[in-house]
């Protein structure tokens, strides 16, 4: 007689199929992630508590020294951009007029601009490295003093470019003036551009790197 | 079913008895596989989402030329708060440059409780405005030139943290300066009256 064995469970469950899933979707996560831009101008984000995602700007950038610069993401965009700007203020600048259709199909290939108009022309008949090298050292930033304001036309020619539908971001360093900052806010209201959005990365309320401290004072002063 | 081993295979069945053979399993245990293709999803997902820079609004006023469009401001509706170079904070309540504090960005103690309280003490104190509504507080903000950007943003994030809605991004005016300047000696500064 055989001996009657219960039958033996194993309580190992297949993982090929588990397998097969998992890479799938790292599949998937890995060949949507995109790549961290190359930051060609290095700027230390101030914190702040506000968590609004951004999307589809026309981005200031405001590095330590206080020189601006301007970034759109889409080609098509800067080429547009251009276009624009040398539509509405060819007259102002007798420089954009100048420029070859090569020295334009480089200029929308440029991610972040900065450099006086003034320069265009000798910038953009760069090659490939030695911009690179006038990216990473020279770049001076697009002016936006109240004399001469380049930032403002540049940010109204993109929204020209996209009839509007752009938002303005400021990103400032976190130890830049508040002077630049407000030059530049100023510069855009100049042309009728009131919304910004302030670009942060995201942080607890605290800031503990300040110190407490209550001094009262006894300032007497009437103003008007 | 995954595991290498398979407990003496050729035990019961067929070889009973027989030479044991080795049989290999063909089969891979793929449970470290699944740990590390999760643990590399979790990466994924993280970064992507986590690596989006976030936004904070900022509305900056138009010109208003138009008088009656221009809002009546009560002296005891106004809250200054002034940023310094060094990080510091001070505030003064009213249109008079007087009786400056210093605080700081501290999360309990510092300017912020100074905010929440005027905002609370404003409606029920000031008087009603021409039109009979409650008065609700104004914070001016300025910003001494060499003030860190760092700062604007920290004001303007306790703004949004206390619901502050009404406030100005001002430029710090001369007497305001002053006061500063000579904030840390308490020395009195002498009273000028513009025009």
């Amino acid at each position: 007689m055989p001996k009657i064995k219960p039958p033996r469970k194993n309580p190992v469950i297949d993982m090929t199929a588990m397998c097969d899933v998992s890479f799938l979707l790292l599949t998937f996560f890995i060949l949507t992630a995109k790549f961290k831009p190359t930051e060609v101008v290095a700027v230390d984000l101030p914190s702040s508590r506000s968590s609004k995602l951004v999307e589809n700007v026309c981005m200031i950038t405001i590095n330590k020294d206080g020189r601006a610069f301007l970034s759109l993401k889409e080609t098509t965009t800067r080429y547009a951009m251009l276009d624009q700007m040398t539509e509405k203020y060819g007259e102002k600048y007798p420089e954009l007029k100048a420029l070859t259709p090569q020295q334009k199909n480089f200029f929308a290939l440029i991610e972040t601009w900065g450099t006086p108009i003034k320069d265009i022309q000798r910038v953009l008949s760069m090659d490939g490295t030695e911009f690179k090298n006038y990216q990473a050292k020279q770049m001076q930033g697009i002016p936006y003093d109240s004399l001469h304001s380049e930032l403002g036309d540049w940010v109204q020619a993109s929204r020209y470019a996209t009839e509007g539908d752009i938002k303005i971001g400021i990103k400032g360093d976190k130890d830049v003036s508040v002077q630049d900052v407000k030059q530049v806010i100023n510069r855009l209201t100049e042309k009728d551009i009131h919304r910004f959005l302030l670009i942060t990365t995201l942080t607890g309320p605290n800031h503990s790197d300040e110190e407490g401290g209550n001094t009262g004072t006894e300032g007497e002063t009437k103003t008007q | 079913m995954a595991d290498i081993e398979s407990s003496g295979g050729g035990g019961h069945g067929k070889h009973d008895g027989g030479p044991r053979s080795k049989k290999m399993s063909t089969r891979v245990d793929l449970t470290p596989m699944v740990d590390l293709a999760f643990l590399l999803i979790t990466f994924f997902m993280l970064t992507t989402t986590l690596n989006k820079p976030k936004a904070m609004e900022l509305n900056m006023p138009k010109k208003v030329d138009n008088k009656d469009e221009q809002q009546d401001v009560g002296d005891c509706q106004v809250l200054n708060i002034l940023l310094d170079t060094l990080d510091q904070v001070w505030y003064y309540d009213g249109l008079q440059v007087t009786g400056l504090q210093k605080t700081t960005f501290a999360g309990d103690g510092g300017i912020r409780k100074v905010i929440l309280k005027k905002i609370k003490t404003v409606p029920e104190e000031c008087p009603l405005t021409k039109k009979g509504k409650k008065r609700d507080a104004i914070v001016l903000i300025k910003m001494l030139e060499g003030a860190r950007y760092k700062n604007m943003v920290d004001i303007l994030d306790e703004m949004d943290i206390t619901g502050c809605k009404i406030y100005a991004i001002q430029d710090a005016d001369p007497l305001e300066k002053e006061a500063i300047a000579n904030g840390g000696s308490a020395k009195p500064i002498e009273e000028k009256v513009s025009q």
